[in-house]
């Protein structure tokens, strides 16, 4: 089973608008397994990445948050 | 919001060897990146990014380069052909980011003194883009017998290289502006 999606937004720390969820991204470290949000369905930790439509920033969480 | 802000393009310069040819070529790309209106560009050598060797990966990562990435919107990236491959040096620097890469373009010129122009090479790194999460583009631009095309000075000789240098661009910078209103504006999940 996939890990649902957080409900709650990040919020750009520049501009503090809602930023936009625009993808998922499996990470495979090996050197760093983060187990606290191993996700075993998927086979490594699930990262969200968004992006400010205001000045465009960055930012990534793991989808188990 | 601010949706005109100016692309930011940097060029990355993916060889340490002494004497690299691809430098007249990232020069030449990057002057002409930087002609484009609403483009900024930078040139970044990667013989000048303080990476150790003893580690690799994000754990190594440099905050000056991690925040230029961070920062652009596409990628530029001159690859030299050594050996059938891409440098050594360019895969470590690639690897010290990871989420800066996400959901950007990336467009590859390949440079080689033999006849192919570096098709080997850029061949070789596109699985190591995609993986990256960054986005090719279908055109490259192949500096085959590189050491005809720059005199010694490292001024360009056939400026047919020009012309095809601007298609490069064109299609880079669609996918730029694409991709920056993709992220962030274009939500994952639409019922979210």
């Amino acid at each position: 089973m996939m890990t649902a999606t957080p409900a709650t937004k990040m919020i750009c720390p520049n501009c503090h608008v809602e930023m936009n969820h625009h993808c998922d991204k499996l990470m495979q470290a090996t050197d760093s397994p983060q187990s606290t949000h191993q996700d075993e369905a998927v086979g490594g930790v699930l990262e969200e990445f968004h992006s400010c439509p205001n000045c465009g920033r960055g930012g990534s969480r793991p989808a188990s948050d | 919001m601010d949706a005109n802000r100016p692309l930011f393009i940097p060029v990355i310069l993916g060889t340490a060897r002494m004497g690299r040819m691809s430098l007249h070529v990232a020069r030449v790309v990057t002057q002409e990146a930087g002609k484009r209106a609403g483009v900024e560009t930078e040139h970044i050598d990667i013989t000048r990014l303080p990476l150790p060797t003893n580690d690799a990966g994000e754990a190594i990562k440099d905050t000056g380069y991690s925040a230029k990435i961070d920062r652009a919107d596409a990628l530029i990236i001159v690859s030299p052909e050594y050996n059938h491959g891409y440098s050594g040096l360019l895969k470590h620097v690639l690897d010290s980011c990871l989420k800066e890469y996400i959901h950007k373009a990336v467009g590859i010129v390949g440079v080689s003194t033999g006849p192919f122009g570096g098709a080997r090479a850029i061949q070789n790194l596109l699985p190591v883009m995609r993986e990256l999460g960054l986005v090719t583009i279908f055109w490259d631009v192949n500096f085959s017998n590189v050491q005809k095309v720059f005199d010694n000075e490292g001024k360009l000789l056939d400026e047919a290289f020009i012309g095809r240098t601007e298609k490069f661009l064109k299609e880079l910078i669609w996918m730029a502006r694409t991709l920056r209103h993709g992220r962030e504006h274009i939500p994952l999940d639409e019922s979210a």
